[in-house]
């Protein structure tokens, strides 16, 4: 297998290391990188666990390879500071919490380019994220309070 | 602050910050330093005898640190009751998926070489993929050596079962059943089938299993590892304290997690390596490997007398079992929530007939409010069949027939429980039932009956010198709010800010407890709390938390512990009412709004009793419209979360919950469960919803547009297909 340096840079930190062509962005990033925050959960890139941003943009790092992301800025759970996440706690946007992190960032994602974003566009932009505990009421409070309170 | 003013206020979870900063670490994220990742080779033919293993080439693959088969562990099946499930199988497979070999290597990519690398070689049998065929009297017997096979927790011996591919079966009468159908003005009978379906906790099973001198250390995604420990002392002929289970945090578990089956073969390769060995789930394997909610087929007799009123029942339930009953962790090893049909309603004469059976499918386990969504879609259907045939309306026969307080339920029990014809009442009023609606839409109901868990725990309260309480407790919180369910009791109990009492988890070293399940965490560690805290209090003597934390000396504590046993017996209780659209060209089904009215007595955690709530309905909808883990020749079609269809944000309508309640239920100040409450009334009425838009009848979840218009009324149903003009 062929060994690739990448360099990019995770939650602002730069990060400069060689990976082998095959490595998963989800794996460098619990494995290697110690973010255990960014969960592994269907692996197809359906369920939205993984959901990290990539410059920006919300991301499934289980479909990610490693060398993909060479120069690009790398947000995940753990980099994230936002009225978001405080808005879950109270609202009932988690209970197990496996899928907080990958909903938090999809959703952190939207109100960053999209402040107003109006509810059915919460809405439809969360529908890469399942969540099996609340029935997603609780999320899109959650999100919907976070937006109004900005 | 007294009390109730505490538990009227919101809460905030105690695993708030570390679960929306990434904190939280699931099994999967624990660091174990030098851990060897296991691979297992599973079978592709759900029956079929093992003629030769050959490891060889797997075993000379670098980084391959140890390979096992099954004649390595011969005569070792696990099991949470019955122990029929080999850890690895040694003459036979029974499933696809079944395990033959297992491998511990430096890596996953290592591990997943080497299982490539051993061949297998089967002579194919002849499966049994259905029940009626394996119940047929010269079936072939799946388990023949089934009475040597280990029934755990000693009390009593596996129940007889009338044919040997029963992995339980019960018949249950109360009344003349005969007498009373006898009577009956009309009967009426009917059949529905529900299809597997899984748990989906989206957190894939993960354990890491160690040997530590001379103990078994084992840290596992199941959410009873009391019951884990026992489980691998009886399959591993270890005894019981040398093993301690550990969780992390738990990722969603809906029943599911209360099997395990990874851990025992991870001790035997970490026995052979000397090293930790760890297996994340992946989530294929999840889905066509792990235990689902059982495929049912149930037939239900009613007799009514002039007037609508049941006068006797009957019902025949068959649930697919599948290769094991290791899933089932109850006396009878049947999914006890299905057995009783027609909950909730005055049954004066009844007969139930259940039984669980094997068969060369996926194996069966528990899943949220196990046997009873099953049992509540055929019962809640039935009774809407019979409202139509005797030209009443679903509601008012429903009102006819609720139990009330003392009246004979289907169980031959009094009714202990809820007010439910005020349950009912409210959700159609909610609904606004008697509005009239454009052609295409209707409205249905269902209830909902769940009883309270029962059992028993100890939990510890610590107060130190800074005035904070430390509660020990051996429940996890898989996500229900169990830990802030302790904590909010302890503070309301002693009148101190929650933020004072933190929850502390302990291994199986700790005292024994039962873990989550069976609506149990509510009354039971709810109970204990309580008991806890009312002992703490005693033992201040009059003085304040904060008094008697000032008088302690560096290093002291107050310490108190209570076991509390949950006996009593309740239920919670709910009624459903929901709207839905129908599209009579396509059979598309959209449902537009729901109301759920509930009562679970005294609420503890505001936000997360909605969560339950608003959870619970989700999950029931899902299984309503999308969820079927089809099997095609014993393989599981819907291999990942792309082909297994789980409800989405997209999916769900407005709901309203609304909260009654007569404030007497059987657990602390009054609080009854909620976790498996909601889910099992939802498919029943959007099937009834359906029927009152466009006629349509569907008698199999789940409720598909195609069912839809396959069974839409003849004038309703246009011809598909191109149309010309």
């Amino acid at each position: 297998m062929t060994q690739h340096r990448i360099r990019f840079t995770l939650n602002g930190a730069a990060v400069d290391l060689t990976v082998p062509a095959e490595r998963l962005l989800v794996d460098l990033l619990r494995d290697d990188l110690g973010k255990t925050g960014t969960k592994d959960g269907c692996s197809v890139g359906v369920c939205g666990l993984c959901t990290v941003q990539v410059d920006g943009a919300p991301m499934s790092a289980c479909l990610l390879l490693a060398t993909q992301i060479d120069g690009a800025a790398i947000r995940t759970v753990e980099g994230l500071a936002s009225p978001l996440q405080e808005a879950f706690i109270s609202e009932g946007g988690f209970q197990c919490g496996i899928c907080t992190s990958g909903q938090l960032m999809a959703a952190d994602a939207l109100l960053r380019v999209k402040p107003k974003a109006t509810d059915a566009e919460i809405r439809d932009w969360q529908m890469g994220n399942l969540c099996r505990c609340t029935g997603y009421y609780g999320i899109e409070r959650a999100i919907f309070k976070a937006r109004d309170e900005r | 602050m007294t009390g109730p003013t505490i538990l009227d206020r919101p809460e905030r979870r105690l695993d708030g910050d570390e679960k929306t900063t990434g904190a939280a670490k699931y099994t999967a994220d624990l660091e174990v330093p030098g851990a060897l990742q296991a691979a297992f080779v599973r079978s592709p033919y759900p029956h079929a005898r093992i003629v030769s293993v050959d490891t060889a080439r797997a075993r000379s693959l670098a980084g391959v640190r140890a390979v096992l088969t099954g004649a390595d562990v011969r005569g070792q099946r696990l099991g949470r009751r019955l122990q029929d499930w080999p850890v690895l199988c040694w003459d036979r497979v029974l499933f696809v998926g079944d395990r033959v070999a297992a491998v511990a290597a430096d890596t996953r990519e290592i591990a997943d070489d080497a299982v490539r690398l051993i061949s297998v070689e089967y002579e194919e049998l002849s499966p049994l993929l259905d029940m009626d065929e394996a119940l047929r009297p010269d079936a072939p017997v799946l388990h023949p050596d089934g009475a040597s096979y280990r029934f755990l927790e000693g009390r009593g011996e596996r129940p007889a079962v009338p044919h040997p591919n029963h992995q339980g079966h019960v018949l249950e009468t109360h009344g003349d059943v005969d007498a009373a159908f006898a009577r009956a003005a009309r009967t009426f009978e009917h059949e529905f089938a529900t299809p597997r379906i899984h748990q989906a906790a989206l957190e894939p099973r993960a354990a890491v299993v160690w040997v530590e001198g001379d103990r078994v250390r084992v840290v596992s995604t199941n959410k009873a590892p009391f019951n884990l420990r026992d489980q691998m002392a009886a399959t591993l002929g270890l005894s019981k304290d040398r093993i301690v289970v550990d969780n992390g945090t738990i990722g969603g578990d809906f029943g599911g997690k209360g099997l395990s089956t990874d851990e025992f073969v991870l001790y035997h390769l970490a026995k052979a390596t000397g090293r930790p060995v760890r297996v994340v789930t992946r989530y294929a394997d999840e889905l066509t490997t792990t235990n689902p909610r059982h495929a049912s087929r149930i037939r239900l007799r009613t007799g009514v007398d002039a007037d609508g009123r049941i006068v006797a029942h009957e019902s025949h339930a068959l649930f697919d079992g599948g290769a094991y009953a290791a899933g089932k962790p109850t006396a009878r090893l049947l999914v006890e929530g299905g057995v009783e049909t027609l909950e909730g309603y005055r049954v004066p004469a009844a007969r139930h007939e259940a039984a669980t059976v094997y068969t060369n499918q996926v194996p069966g386990g528990h899943m949220r409010a196990p046997g009873q969504p099953q049992n509540v879609f055929a019962s809640e259907s039935h009774l809407d069949l019979i409202a139509r045939e005797l030209g009443i309306t679903p509601l008012e026969l429903r009102r006819r027939n609720v139990a009330r307080p003392g009246d004979p339920t289907t169980t031959g029990e009094p009714w202990h429980g809820p007010d439910l014809a005020a349950l009912l009442d409210r959700a159609a009023l909610d609904i606004d039932a008697d509005r009239p609606r454009p052609g295409g839409r209707g409205i249905g109901f269902a209830l909902g009956v769940r009883h309270v868990g029962r059992g028993s725990t100890t939990i510890s309260l610590r107060l130190g010198r800074d005035g904070t309480i430390e509660a020990r407790t051996g429940v996890g919180d898989q996500g229900g709010g169990q830990h802030t369910l302790i904590q909010r009791i302890v503070a309301a109990t002693l009148g101190v800010d929650p933020v004072t009492v933190r929850v502390r988890r302990l291994s199986t070293e700790g005292p024994q407890d039962p873990g989550i399940g069976g609506s149990r965490v509510t009354p039971v560690h709810g109970g204990a709390a309580l008991a806890a805290a009312q002992a703490l209090k005693e033992k201040l003597g009059g003085r304040s938390v904060a008094e008697a934390a000032k008088a302690l000396g560096t290093g002291e504590e107050i310490v108190v512990s209570a076991k509390f046993d949950a006996t009593a017996s309740d239920h919670g209780a709910c009624a459903h009412a929901i709207e839905v659209a129908v599209d009579v060209d396509t059979g598309a089904v959209r449902v537009l709004a729901a109301v759920v009215a509930v009562d679970v007595g005294q609420v503890i955690n505001p936000v997360g009793l909605r969560g339950q709530l608003e959870g619970g309905f989700v999950y029931g909808l899902g299984m309503a419209l999308f969820e079927d883990l089809a099997l095609e020749d014993g393989r599981v079609r819907a291999a990942n979360l792309g082909d297994y269809k789980l409800p989405t944000i997209a999916d769900v309508p407005p709901l309203r919950i609304v909260h009654l309640s007569d404030g007497h239920g059987v657990g602390p100040y009054g609080a009854r469960s909620a976790g498996e409450l909601v889910n099992p009334g939802v498919p029943a009425a959007v099937a009834n919803a359906v029927q009152d838009a466009c006629g349509s009848r569907v008698h199999t979840l789940p409720i598909t547009a195609e069912r839809v218009w396959n069974a839409l009324p003849a004038p309703t149903r246009r011809p598909s297909g191109p149309v010309r003009s």
